[in-house]
């Protein structure tokens, strides 16, 4: 009976989270089928270390901690060569391609973001995690989580057109 | 709560507004017209990442952790029989001959043969994959691979794709595979039989089904010679 009471629990979790950790872990690798496995991945190791989950409230910020560990271990080289691109004390100039184009999708927007940008993004768009949970999950400052959040949408004002994509989304 | 407090916390969060904030709004419309275009702005972001998800995922979850729960045997199987599909298939067939084996026109099986489906699905899909998939690069693949507990004769084929795909009843592993005989896709099944082997020619391609200890593999290429080179590779 604990089991089946165990896995219930299991099995109602899935079901409230996997469409966002789903959405997340395509945000970080931006590859439709290695998200999926990420999210089956996440859930997985989830179950092998259900019993250590002492608060069910933190439920969800741990499955994300799970997952981006998961994709950190999947990507480690390549996110190790990203790193070395990748000057976080800058704000990114996503308007610096060679064609600047006028109806830039915000989608491409975010994956010209440089993953620590995109990261503190998407956890609290998709998650609605304040920066202090963002700062928990990422390991990092509440301070370095604002900084990040703050150029993030700094660099996506400076993109060339955007301002066109908002009155043609409002009208 | 001066101007530039208020953009600075808009910033960090435009969702989030206090009393002092949205007064401070209210009053300045610099500041109010700044705290609209952030929040069209974060619409539009929201929107963005608010991706297609796959259908039935949460099931296809469930249903993966309740059979690892019941042992490894599925994960055992998989390994296994990913290595043997891609190692030492042949081996499996050791009884059956199929050195003399002749494709069968596709029209005789229908097209819901997983061989013959897998054609189609090749042809009408694996150009975009190919073009489209960022997983592509080598590291990410070979950990991939790592993860799937597969092992490749790397000096004599190399994965171009690795994702799923869909065949009857479920999903299989897609692999596009670039050998000395060119691409070839190999489909891997791990845990559903697809019935006894078939050979198949299809548009122009060249599709084995094989059941393989407990699951099944299809491999696709553009003539039976490179497919059973695969086999015996």
């Amino acid at each position: 009976m604990l089991f089946a009471g165990k896995q219930a629990e299991f099995d109602g979790v899935v079901r409230a989270f996997s469409v966002e950790l789903y959405r997340y872990a395509y945000g970080l690798c931006r590859d439709r089928f290695v998200a999926e496995d990420l999210v089956q991945d996440t859930f997985t190791r989830a179950w092998r270390a259900w019993d250590k989950l002492e608060d069910d409230k933190a439920a969800r910020a741990w499955l994300y901690t799970i997952l981006r560990n998961e994709h950190a271990r999947l990507f480690e080289r390549k996110r190790l060569d990203h790193d070395e691109d990748q000057d976080l004390d800058e704000i990114p100039d996503l308007s610096s391609g060679a064609n600047p184009l006028p109806g830039l999708e915000v989608r491409d927007a975010i994956r010209a973001l440089p993953e620590g940008y995109r990261e503190p993004l998407l956890l609290q768009v998709l998650g609605g995690f304040s920066c202090a949970e963002i700062a928990n999950v990422m390991r990092i400052s509440e301070g370095a989580v604002m900084t990040r959040l703050t150029r993030a949408r700094i660099a996506f004002r400076q993109l060339p057109g955007w301002e066109r994509q908002m009155r043609k989304k409002s009208s | 709560m001066n101007c530039m407090e208020l953009r600075r916390s808009l910033l960090v969060n435009p969702r989030l507004r206090d009393r002092e904030q949205q007064m401070h709004a209210r009053e300045c419309a610099a500041c109010h017209a700044f705290a609209m275009e952030l929040e069209g702005l974060e619409s539009m972001i929201e929107d963005a990442v608010r991706v297609p998800v796959p259908e039935a995922l949460a099931e296809r979850v469930i249903l993966r952790q309740r059979t690892q729960r019941s042992g490894r045997r599925v994960l055992f199987a998989l390994a296994a029989s990913l290595a043997l599909a891609i190692g030492v298939g042949m081996h499996v067939y050791r009884g059956v001959d199929t050195i003399d084996e002749q494709p069968i026109a596709a029209t005789s099986l229908g097209y819901q043969n997983p061989a013959v489906a897998a054609i189609s699905y090749v042809l009408e899909h694996e150009p975009q994959l190919l073009r489209t998939n960022q997983s592509g690069d080598p590291a990410v693949m070979r950990d991939a691979l790592l993860r799937l507990g597969m092992t490749l004769p790397e000096d004599r084929v190399k994965v171009r794709y690795l994702g799923k795909c869909p065949v009857p009843g479920g999903t299989g592993e897609h692999l596009v595979l670039a050998t000395p005989s060119g691409h070839v896709t190999l489909i891997l099944v791990p845990d559903r039989s697809l019935g006894t082997r078939v050979v198949v020619d299809f548009r122009g391609r060249t599709a084995v089904s094989s059941p393989i200890r407990s699951g099944s593999y299809i491999v696709v290429a553009d003539s039976l010679q490179t497919v059973k080179k695969l086999e015996q590779m």
